[in-house]
């Protein structure tokens, strides 16, 4: 390969590095802190804030109309006009001179419509935020402090309660039983998008960034899920809706009104969540009112499953009651007829229906697609058989050690580095110059590696790092020798490379082979500050054979050439 | 050309050393056990701070905005729909007093109502290591450490003492005195179930009985169940010898089985010095330990292989010559490489010691220690045994050996 293809190839390398690093650079430096709250927030707190966003700001539009202003809106209105251009647009109007709020509300047909535009930018707007994260290079639990928690679903402690050997699916649900109940209750936590995975068969790993204090967080996970019937009070549901379109900042985020006659005394609100498509809990946007008093509890539960209709063939959820629920659930169904009944699981109502008359020991809830059906089940059966979570391992590192930590991750890298060159460019003279360049692009290229496959920076993995700037240079002091012994038996600068760079070849190639074997098998041991150290030595590995074999020769072969050197300044006594 | 150094002379003795050096170790291993981490202990760890009240933050106005005190800097994010997004931020260095950092968050419309020690620095104020505040009506207690040494309370015996109630217990201090940080850690024996929820709070409570409340502030959490610790030693152990599996399947197929073997035996006896030296320093033993010693695996191996490569090369080039020769002379061939190599990787791993706290620094430590004895032992150990391996052999079968050599002059 000549010279000028091997310069594009490291050209691209770099190109397509920048590229991967571009996502970091703009989170970490150029995303100011309070928008990096509202991405941080988790998608029911974002869409909570585009829906109050939307309705402040449509207010005030409004207000502007009323008093007639015809002068040009806000600055801050700049990108929800410039959508209502579009709209002018594809309708063929010509676009009015002054954007005022009489001209931007004339883009929709009706009030609903400018409110869903509107809060569509404000979501739209702080989900790229949360996206431009994802795609950033991840700061470990260790690094931006926050709370990681191993929970173990006691299946034999079920076992135990039902008393018989639980099937491999039924082992499998009560897991799946347990994931829904914390992710029902998880989301509960101030500033951040709590993790919630399921690990190995009964294992559950949770990470809740920012919040450490485990005093509070244990209680919010490990108390049980509470579920509940409720009857709405659908009067209050329908008026309260109306008030809040137009005052949206009178609900807070505990569902505390600000004005607490707005509904009678013996209701309180709850928020009404469907499954968004990934199966995660999602707000619907609406609000019901309910009775305070829970109708029955969901204890007396004791089984429920989905089937559906002999005649229609619609899915269909039937769970049956214990003796003493039957007749509590008699005595509420016939006294509220018509009604419609909420089940409400930890503060969230997640379905309601229609009571179409008395019923008493099996209750059966029609009108669903079967994902809702096969969820509202779930729910329903981890009321019935709950099953107990034991806490494995736990940690959790306040912010400000995490800043600490990156301060000293920060200066061992430097001081680390800086070491290195100083000893390098005494030790080789010029030919250090050429390691101190792969060096710092072997930096380059891990950091960038780190965040193309979106892993985690931790303090082990810093650690990975400093140690592969020292091992790094084991490459290069390979090859340079080689080359030093290359110039003793009296060969020219041309030779002495060709010859130094391939007979280095195969020891630089299986030192690193077994390192990163070594490597992989390490990145296995579970747990994740070890994983990640290996996974950072692997990368810097690669890359050092990369900078060594490729980039340094192209830094040699462009002096021999470009620069018509003639001798190798590599050593103080071989010239 | 270079003076070649008899290495292979030193073979025997360095065995022999090497043998006294893991017998030590192995010894000190079944006699005094390793001092076992928090991850393969049942258990808790709680950091705790002895601090001093100093303020009571609150807002009044719209929104919840967040506040965070770091090192250097106290700051407080206004986000969300209700006000306007701002941060504000303060470098306690320079802001000056406590009362000073008062008036200037009053601008902001967050009140601060200082308990105890307006006038002093605002330099010291705890750091909210619990997480962030959430700001509202209700107060937000914020911490300062001691004004000066005449104001240090509690020791590792008074702390002991407070918690002594709760289970087995024992207690570290964490840095220097003055910062009166301590750490505690009781053992879970897996009675009860609820232990890991229970137990902040019941340190927590214990020690605000005895120093008075709000005195305490906890720095972080850890705890590792039974069950979960008995899984990683066993992954553990699987994993060094999987490594050295393959680590041998490797090298076995690139050069031949001796060298394999050789390059293990080379990297078991760095695991094992490495083990011996965490024994006797009685250093915590922990998954970074294991990290340590797993990546001193890595790093030794390259070290063997670059000399075995050479060694195949150079006795290609010189199939007549004995092997302890050879080795001499591949081994100083690539002496001045192997040396370097150990210093530039010391120079990077000592920064890391330098500037690093806690794990990290025993992490480095025992890589400075493993990292002696890979170079050593790829220069005698696995040498040697190709060496002893190669001599065996020729022993038994020594025609084979000479009649191929007959045959290579007429190529």
């Amino acid at each position: 390969m000549n010279k000028t293809k091997r310069f594009i190839i490291v050209l691209v390398v770099l190109a397509v590095a920048f590229a991967f690093l571009l996502p970091s650079i703009q989170w970490y430096a150029l995303t100011p802190k309070e928008d990096q709250a509202l991405a941080l927030g988790s998608r029911e707190q974002i869409r909570e804030f585009a829906w109050r966003m939307a309705r402040t700001d449509l207010a005030e539009i409004e207000r502007l109309v009323a008093s007639s202003d015809a002068g040009p809106l806000p600055e801050r209105f700049a990108p929800v006009v410039s959508r209502a251009k579009k709209i002018y647009k594809a309708v063929g109007i010509t676009a009015p001179e002054t954007w005022n709020a009489k001209a931007f509300l004339a883009a929709f047909d009706n009030r609903n419509d400018a409110l869903a535009e509107l809060e569509d930018y404000h979501r739209a707007r702080v989900l790229s935020l949360k996206k431009l994260h994802g795609s950033a290079v991840q700061l470990g639990l260790d690094l931006s402090g926050g709370m990681s928690v191993v929970i173990r679903a006691d299946l034999e402690a079920l076992e135990a309660k039902t008393g018989k050997p639980l099937s491999p699916a039924e082992r499998d649900d009560a897991v799946v039983r347990a994931v829904e109940v914390l992710n029902n209750r998880i989301d509960k936590f101030g500033l951040t998008e709590p993790v919630i995975r399921r690990q190995g068969e009964d294992r559950i790993y949770v990470e809740i960034p920012g919040a450490a204090d485990p005093e509070r967080i244990n209680g919010i996970i490990m108390g049980r899920g509470r579920l509940a019937f409720h009857i709405v009070d659908e009067e209050a549901t329908a008026s309260l809706t109306a008030y809040l379109e137009t005052n949206p900042l009178a609900i807070n985020d505990d569902m505390k009104l600000s004005d607490p006659s707005l509904i009678p005394a013996d209701t309180i609100v709850r928020k009404y969540y469907t499954k968004d498509k990934y199966g995660l809990d999602e707000w619907t946007g609406s609000y019901m009112v309910i009775k305070a008093e829970a109708g029955l509890d969901g204890n007396h539960i004791e089984s429920a499953t989905v089937s559906s209709d002999p005649v229609t063939g619609q899915p269909e959820v039937v769970f049956s009651l214990d003796k003493e629920g039957g007749e509590l659930f008699y005595a509420l169904t016939s006294a509220n007829v018509d009604k419609t009944m909420a089940v409400v699981l930890d503060d969230r109502v997640r379905t309601g229906a229609r009571i179409s008359g008395p019923i008493q020991a099996n209750v059966k809830i029609t009108g669903f697609a079967a994902d809702e059906a096969n969820n509202l089940a779930l729910i329903l059966r981890s009321a019935a058989l709950p099953v107990e979570l034991i806490v494995e391992s736990q940690q959790a590192i306040g912010a400000s050690l995490g800043e600490d930590s990156i301060l000293e991750g920060r200066n061992a890298i430097l001081i680390g580095l800086i070491a290195v060159f100083v000893f390098m460019l005494v030790y080789y003279k010029g030919a250090g110059v050429n390691a101190a360049i792969a060096q710092v692009l072997n930096l380059y290229l891990m950091f960038s590696i780190l965040s193309a496959f979106n892993l985690t920076l931790t303090l082990p993995s810093i650690a990975g790092f400093v140690l592969t700037i020292g091992m790094a240079v084991d490459a290069n002091v390979i090859i340079f020798e080689r080359i030093k012994e290359e110039l003793r038996e009296g060969k020219g600068r041309k030779a002495a490379l060709e010859a130094g760079f391939n007979k280095a070849f195969w020891a630089v190639m299986d030192g690193n082979i077994t390192t990163i074997i070594a490597a992989l098998f390490l990145s296995q041991l579970g747990t994740g500050s070890i994983q990640g150290f290996a996974v950072s030595l692997a990368i810097g590995n690669m890359s050092s054979l990369f900078t060594a074999l490729f980039v340094s020769r192209l830094l040699f072969d462009f002096n021999t050439d470009v620069f018509k050197h003639k001798a190798v300044s590599i050593s103080w006594r071989v010239k | 050309m270079k003076r070649v150094i008899k290495f292979h002379k030193a073979f025997l003795p360095a065995v022999i050393g090497s043998a006294i050096l893991i017998t030590v170790g192995l010894v000190g291993l079944l006699t005094m056990g390793l001092n076992l981490g928090v991850d393969f202990q049942a258990g808790i760890n709680q950091s705790v701070q002895l601090a001093f009240p100093a303020a009571d933050v609150s807002y009044d106005g719209a929104g919840s905005p967040v506040l965070s005190i770091g090192e250097d800097t106290l700051s407080v994010v206004f986000s969300g729909a209700e006000v306007e997004s701002r941060t504000a931020s303060w470098d306690l260095r320079t802001v000056g007093t406590v009362a000073d950092l008062a008036s200037a968050m009053k601008a902001e419309g967050l009140t601060m109502s200082i308990r105890d020690g307006a006038g002093l620095s605002a330099d010291l104020l705890v750091p909210t290591y619990q997480g962030d505040y959430t700001l509202g009506k209700g107060s937000v207690l914020v911490h300062r450490g001691p004004k000066s040494d005449a104001e240090i309370y509690g020791s590792i015996e008074s702390i002991r003492e407070a918690v002594s109630g709760i289970g087995s217990v024992s207690v570290q201090s964490v840095g220097a005195e003055s910062s009166m940080q301590y750490m505690i850690r009781i053992s879970d024996d897996g009675m009860d179930k609820a232990f890991s929820e229970k137990m902040p709070a019941l340190i927590r409570s214990a020690l605000e009985s005895k120093f008075g409340t709000g005195k305490v502030v906890t720095i972080k959490t850890d705890y590792v169940g039974a069950r979960f610790s008995k899984d990683l030693s066993d992954s553990a152990w699987k994993l060094t010898l999987f490594t050295s599996l393959a680590i041998l399947a490797y090298a076995t197929i690139r050069f031949k089985l001796q060298y394999g073997l050789g390059a293990v035996l080379a990297i078991l006896h760095d695991g094992l010095i490495m083990v011996g030296f965490i024994v006797w320093t009685r250093m915590e033993f922990n998954t970074t330990s294991i990290a340590a010693i797993l990546t001193i695996l890595g790093y030794s191996i390259n070290d063997t292989i670059v000399i075995f490569d050479r060694i195949r090369e150079d006795r290609k080039l010189d199939p007549g010559a004995k092997l302890s020769a050879v080795i001499d002379k591949s081994v100083t061939e690539t002496l001045g490489r192997t040396i370097i190599t150990t210093l530039t990787t010391m120079l990077a791993v000592f920064s890391l010691y330098i500037f690093t706290s806690g794990s990290i620094k025993d992490f480095a430590l025992a890589l400075l220690v493993g990292m002696v004895s890979g170079t050593y032992s790829t220069v005698f150990i696995a040498t040697g045994f190709v060496h002893l391996w190669e001599n065996i052999k020729n022993k038994r079968q020594p025609k084979p050996a000479t009649g191929q050599m007959v045959a290579k002059p007429a190529h």
